[in-house]
């Protein structure tokens, strides 16, 4: 396999744009991705659309097509791809196999959504599933992971609500976040409840919002970009629907997070900031465990020692994550490879982790079995000289 | 074979996925044995995911008695049209050994708990849009 660079990001605010198309989101952020670069659309040789729900809630289908059309991208393969959460990053991962595997020189990533929709109510995914025929919803699965995660190492109420107060203190420094707003332990605590113990301000917001990476071969990479960033790594699992599925614990996370710490050849301690899928605050602590951070149990004395802040020991999150930044399903895989390339590239701005190095990049997407549909983890690197 | 092992309950019921057994009137959960492997499964399947056999995977009623592994209560109204608040979780089959994802009777003098034991009952799950009773099964704790 050939080594692989980003070349080029971008992505739009992430909010509530309720007179904005997906195809006019997609639009500028694959634009704004192009400008990075420098670079001319008719250069990209294959596309990758991550999109969730647009079929369902848009009615739309070719979104990618729809998207790519408006900035000229005409003639060469393009994929509409849907897993969840983890639509976005796993379009990212195909354009990463084309060009690793010698098939393109230079391939685009989008990844768009809106799921904006009126105050209060829950997103729509459809009743196929068991689960969801007999009342689940996303906040209350994630609830459960929480009261066993509770139940089984003592993790509180204020240490999760901890991660909101965090990545909401990080929004404020995003000039993409949806939210820009510091918030306490006690407004997070006395917000209304969703699913008990998860109020609302535990739960990330409905968005709308796009994305776009442009990833190029070495030599690709060396004519277009003056500050590629490398692509360590790339893996993808499904759930492994256990008979009796362990809910405090993702071991997905720790399967899929090892294929990627061995093909890039680093461990968690090596890893400079983290963007992790925390839909709902649980999610973040589960991760730091998943991902290596900490030991199993110990995720919420992580956020209790500050050791995922900006300037702790491992960031996590300095986007806002998607609890702060905002959550438009299948553009927030992308936007965090764009993060994570901000602050390799040192131009994250007032959010900036210090000397960022190598970064990893987390999402998951979907349930079932009160098991997980999809994980991806990328990593990433700096590099002083292609 | 339907009249032999139970009833099955109504049209506007969540189809397949219970009855009401003939041999004690308790209701039970559709689900399947690998007689190869003796993994039990709900909702039922085909094909063992474990030792992959079609043959000796066979249908099995599952239940009544569980304990709670995991709950929630629901607060905001789902898209489904749930009357709020109602709690859900998934129920460990003492019987069974299985995990299986259900609804909690609507009894507020329970204060569920994980490890709370529980059985299977037939239960109004929710009215549709014509107003129709749709039925599903449901935990009840147990009281001890």
């Amino acid at each position: 396999m050939r080594d692989v660079f980003v070349i080029g990001v971008g992505m739009s605010r992430f909010g509530k744009f309720l007179e904005r198309s997906l195809r006019d989101l997609g639009r500028e952020a694959c634009w704004l991705a192009m400008k990075d670069t420098g670079m001319r659309p008719d250069r990209i040789q294959a596309a990758y659309c991550g999109n969730a729900l647009g079929s369902y809630l848009q009615r739309e289908n070719g979104v990618g097509q729809s998207v790519l059309w408006q900035v000229g991208i005409r003639g060469i393969p393009i994929m509409n791809i849907e897993n969840a959460c983890a639509s976005g990053s796993s379009a990212f991962r195909e354009a990463w196999i084309g060009v690793a595997a010698g098939l393109y020189d230079v391939a685009i990533a989008v990844g768009v959504e809106k799921t904006v929709m009126k105050k209060g109510a829950l997103l729509d995914v459809g009743d196929a599933e068991l689960e969801v025929k007999i009342g689940d919803v996303f906040p209350g699965l994630f609830a459960m992971r929480a009261q066993r995660h509770m139940y089984e190492y003592g993790t509180t109420l204020e240490q999760m609500a901890k991660v909101s107060v965090k990545n909401h203190h990080n929004g404020c420094l995003n000039p993409y976040a949806q939210y820009q707003k510091e918030l306490t332990v006690e407004e997070v605590l006395n917000s209304p409840m969703i699913a008990d113990p998860l109020t609302l301000l535990s739960c990330c917001p409905n968005s709308d919002g796009a994305a776009a990476a442009i990833v190029a071969s070495r030599e690709t990479a060396k004519m277009l970009s003056a500050k590629p960033v490398k692509v360590l790594a790339s893996a993808l699992g499904t759930g492994l629907y256990h008979n009796k599925k362990e809910m405090a614990l993702f071991d997905l996370d720790f399967k899929v997070s090892k294929e990627a710490y061995e093909m890039a050849g680093v461990g968690p301690e090596d890893i400079d900031l983290a963007e992790v899928h925390d839909a709902f605050t649980i999610a973040e602590i589960m991760h730091y465990e998943g991902l290596g951070f900490c030991r199993v149990g110990e995720g919420g004395s992580l956020i209790d020692k500050g050791e995922t802040e900006i300037e702790g020991r491992t960031p996590v999150n300095p986007s806002g994550g998607l609890l702060a930044k905002g959550h438009p399903v299948g553009a927030s895989g992308i936007a965090q490879i764009a993060e994570i390339v901000w602050h390799l590239r040192g131009e994250a701005g007032a959010r900036q982790v210090a000397n960022a190095r190598i970064g990893l990049a987390h999402m998951m997407g979907g349930g079932k079995e009160g098991d997980v549909g999809a994980c991806t983890v990328h990593i990433l690197e700096r590099i002083n000289e292609i | 074979m339907m009249e032999e092992r139970g009833e099955e309950i109504g049209t506007q019921s969540l189809g397949g996925f219970f009855i009401r057994s003939s041999a004690d009137g308790q209701p039970r959960l559709i689900g399947s044995r690998c007689t190869n492997c003796g993994k039990n499964f709900f909702p039922k399947r085909l094909i063992c995911p474990y030792c992959f056999s079609d043959e000796k995977i066979v249908e099995a009623l599952l239940g009544p008695r569980g304990r709670i592994y995991a709950f929630t209560t629901v607060r905001v109204p789902p898209p489904l049209g749930f009357e709020v608040p109602y709690s859900y979780g998934y129920v460990d089959l003492i019987e069974d050994d299985v995990r299986v994802p259900a609804m909690f009777t609507k009894d507020r003098s329970w204060q569920l708990r994980i490890g709370m034991e529980v059985i299977l009952v037939i239960d109004k799950l929710q009215t549709d849009r014509e107003g129709n009773e749709i039925l599903g099964y449901k935990f009840k704790p147990i009281e001890e």
